[in-house]
């Protein structure tokens, strides 16, 4: 990472990002995220216990009630609440397929006929629900009405704070990151709950937090006169290598964290994983559009400025030559 | 700073991060029965997601659960009520009346099917207004509602904001009460009359729905109050008030003590109740009267359809145990990242202990006081991003400091032109996040806006202790070694004519 992108190099990773982004609007548009458990539509089958039984009981009712279900219907999830007011529980098997009454009596006998110890068959009662869930569109829009008034208030500060060209880059890194992620996500089609929005929020605060570590760095390096002599590009890299301990460490404890919660997922409930791997594309995309995309796309702006400022600056020799030669007359004229 | 001070300030400071860690980490233990000692960790708010929350299936009026329809069998077996074979007809897990909702031909009602529908509409908008960090929103078996939010039952009475949320018809005030089945419409509350309904802090007597008046409504409101007024004073056997009432359909959603002519723009309602108890001692309570309010302003989205929850509560969505792990892998990380500090920076590592160990527990303590924040796993990002935050800025000066130490410089004056070095990037950051953060609070909704209020919070915290506290931390470590450059973990080579 010594070195900077090269022009090539930069329009081929804004073209894919682009790419990725357009396909994960597209998907994310037509065909929708897809929900995790507390967004799913679903076919259920529910079994209120009526009795109240020793939570011991309890699991090996929940299992054998599962174990029933699976006979006919593959049982992706389990789900168990509590009546508010008689307290009575209730065990909710979501299933692959679309159960009916026969199936709920057929079960209702499995469980009348059941031995665990503790479990009254005559207060259990089994039933079927499809439901279908409608989306969280306020949620969303909302949210994205706030990046966006948040990106433009991060442009106009780092503007004015540090320099135009950084403005410009971090918006585009910006919006970049938190794109990248929310297309990503709708393209490997990972469960996503609301908290989506939350991870977009956190795109964005990390990618603002990652590349202000950086310009912060290389506003102060450009200063120096070490750095007056060099190229942009130079400058630019030299500076990027300066700042990298930090930012490498902010997104070390942001990943690991995130990574060590993706796994204690796998073993306490799929919704955490699914969160925490967003979470993880987030941390990527800030991280590398940071040190990779944001330094590259500074250096050819400032490439760009630099040469316009030296060709303004830079000593115009015919105009010069010609101003002289049209003075001697006109001089002359005035002294006669 | 002298040695003396600086040992004061050492054992001063420790013994009150110590307490403040006592007070947010230790686990629950009994104190006296029935009481226990709760930490400050344990009373963080949390999201769906992390602690559970509770969910309601509305039935119309004329749907019934099979439960219900079970209950209905044994009756009839037992020589009660109706055949329920004739009255009801199956529909997925659920049951229908046939009088209600069917037609002669077996189907649903066109009438019933346009009720339902705006019903589910003004009902989604009721639950996005009330903004929980979660919510879930179903139909199930095409003619229930199923609902799941995050826990609020530490601000309002979980089956009350249930049951308003499902009120239902037109809005009007009254000077009927609850016992009387027809009602004498005084005025009605619709947009023509109230262009808005917000909440406000009432001071000690709660929270208020401030309801704000039209032109018309104002006018309006002040010939019903006077003729209440006027009505209650000339009626020597009753009290000196006459009592108004904001029905929605055959519910009454407030109540207000009318004593005098009340002219004006906005009319606040709330305060205490006849019992002497507070109307809306939460936010939430008042919110949740002020989103059904709101609902019924547009007269498209008034329905009559009654709907009856059944209420219940389900743990966190994202596993049994989340909230404690999560805290726990905290609580290693930190761990591995204070030693770490330590053995990297020793000195100016101890400084950032307690500097960490100050932000930690003041993060807590808002986490645990600062009224309207949830912990879900947006939340948990923010914490992490701004703890992250909180490390990186310390390390970064840190290494500013041993760069300026190695230039040549004295201890001191490396430690002042290092943190010079730092403070411009350190502060244009925090502010640009805090105002970055500032505007998703106010802008967004949901889980965003939670991680939000969170991370602004963090930012701020993390400003203080990475500019001020960690920075007066090593200071008042530093008046105490002999060897100040090998306590910070540097080394300076002398030369020959040293």
């Amino acid at each position: 990472m010594n070195k900077l992108l090269s022009k090539k190099g930069l329009i081929v990773c804004l073209t894919v990002a682009i790419l990725i982004i357009v396909a994960g609007a597209f998907v994310a548009g037509f065909v929708g995220y897809n929900a995790d458990s507390t967004g799913r539509n679903y076919s259920s089958v529910e079994v209120t216990d009526a009795g109240y039984s020793v939570s011991d009981v309890q699991d090996r009712f929940v299992e054998f009630c599962k174990a029933e279900i699976e006979k006919t219907y593959a049982v992706s999830d389990v789900k168990v609440t509590q009546t508010y007011t008689t307290g009575g529980m209730v065990f909710t098997y979501y299933v692959d397929g679309t159960p009916d009454r026969a199936f709920c009596d057929q079960l209702e006998t499995s469980i009348a006929g059941c031995t665990i110890e503790g479990v009254n068959g005559s207060l259990v009662s089994v039933t079927f629900h499809e439901g279908k869930n409608l989306g969280y569109y306020n949620y969303m829009w909302r949210t994205a009405v706030g990046a966006a008034v948040a990106f433009v208030l991060l442009f106009a500060y780092v503007a004015i704070r540090f320099r135009l060209g950084m403005g410009v880059t971090v918006l585009i890194a910006g919006v970049h990151d938190a794109a990248v992620v929310l297309a990503v996500v709708a393209l490997v089609r990972l469960p996503v709950s609301p908290a989506l929005a939350g991870v977009g929020a956190f795109a964005l605060l990390l990618s603002a937090l990652l590349n202000l570590l950086v310009f912060g760095r290389m506003r102060s390096d450009l200063r120096t006169d070490e750095f007056k002599g060099k190229s942009a590009a130079e400058a630019v890299s030299e500076s990027v290598r300066n700042a990298r301990p930090t930012v490498l460490l902010v997104s070390v404890i942001a990943a690991a964290f995130v990574a060590v919660f993706a796994v204690v997922g796998a073993f306490i409930g799929f919704d955490m994983t699914s969160v925490m791997v967003s979470a993880l594309f987030a941390v990527l995309a800030a991280t590398y559009s940071s040190l990779v995309l944001s330094p590259a796309l500074y250096a050819l702006i400032k490439e760009k400025w630099d040469a316009k400022r030296a060709q303004k600056a830079k000593y115009n020799f015919a105009s010069e030559k010609k101003k002289k030669e049209d003075a001697p007359a006109e001089v002359a004229g005035e002294i006669r | 700073m002298g040695k003396k001070k600086s040992v004061a300030l050492i054992v001063l400071v420790t013994v009150v991060l110590l307490g403040l860690l006592f007070i947010s980490i230790t686990p629950t233990f009994p104190v006296k029965t029935p009481y226990s000692f709760q930490s400050l960790l344990n009373s963080v708010r949390l999201g769906a997601d992390l602690g559970g929350g509770y969910g309601a299936v509305y039935y119309p009026e004329g749907v019934i659960s099979a439960e219900e329809y079970a209950g209905e069998v044994a009756r009839y077996e037992n020589g009660e009520g109706t055949d329920p074979t004739e009255q009801y007809v199956a529909h997925g897990g659920v049951y229908l009346d046939s009088e209600k909702v069917l037609d002669e031909n077996g189907e649903v009602l066109e009438s019933f099917r346009t009720e339902f529908e705006t019903a589910y509409r003004v009902f989604k908008q009721r639950f996005e207004d009330k903004n929980f960090t979660e919510y879930s929103f179903w139909i199930e078996d095409d003619y229930t509602i199923r609902v799941e939010v995050s826990d609020v039952s530490d601000l309002e009475t979980v089956s009350d904001m249930f049951s308003i949320l499902s009120y239902s018809g037109e809005l009007y005030f009254s000077d009927t009460d609850t016992s009387t089945n027809s009602k004498n419409v005084l005025m009605t509350a619709g947009s023509e009359h109230i262009s808005g309904v917000s909440v406000m802090d009432g001071g000690d007597s709660g929270f208020v729905v401030a309801l704000k008046l039209t032109k018309a409504g104002r006018e309006k409101f002040a010939e019903i109050t006077e003729t209440l007024s006027s009505s209650s004073s000339s009626d020597s056997s009753s009290s000196s008030s006459a009592t108004l009432y904001l029905y929605m359909g055959t519910d009454v959603l407030m109540s207000m003590s009318v004593s005098s002519t009340l002219d004006q723009d906005v009319v606040y309602i709330g305060g205490t109740t006849s019992s002497g108890s507070v109307a809306y001692p939460t936010r939430e309570s008042a919110e949740t009267v002020a989103c059904v309010i709101r609902s019924a302003l547009n007269e498209e989205d008034v329905f009559s359809l009654d709907l009856q929850p059944q209420v219940y509560s389900y743990g966190a969505t994202m596993g049994e145990h989340a909230a404690l792990i999560i805290a726990v892998v905290f609580g290693v990380a930190v761990l591995a990242m204070l030693v770490f500090s330590l053995v990297r920076y020793k000195g100016m590592g101890l400084a950032h202990v307690y500097g960490f160990f100050t932000y930690a527990l003041i993060f807590i303590l808002c986490l645990a006081f600062v009224q309207g924040i949830a912990v879900n796993i947006a939340g948990v990002f923010a914490i992490l991003l701004s703890a992250a935050m909180m490390v990186g800025f310390n390390y970064y000066a840190f290494r500013n400091i041993r760069k300026e130490f190695y230039t040549g410089k004295t201890l001191t004056s490396a430690i002042k032109s290092g943190y010079r070095k730092s403070l411009a990037v350190t502060i244009d950051t925090h502010i640009i996040l805090f105002i970055a953060s500032l505007v998703l609070y106010l802008i967004s909704l949901g889980s965003a806006q939670y991680m939000a209020l969170i991370f602004l919070i963090g930012t701020v915290i993390s400003a203080a202790c990475t500019l001020a506290v960690t920075r007066f931390y090593l200071y008042m470590f530093l008046a105490q070694p002999k060897n100040k450059i090998a306590f910070c973990n540097f080394r300076r080579e002398e030369t020959e004519d040293e």
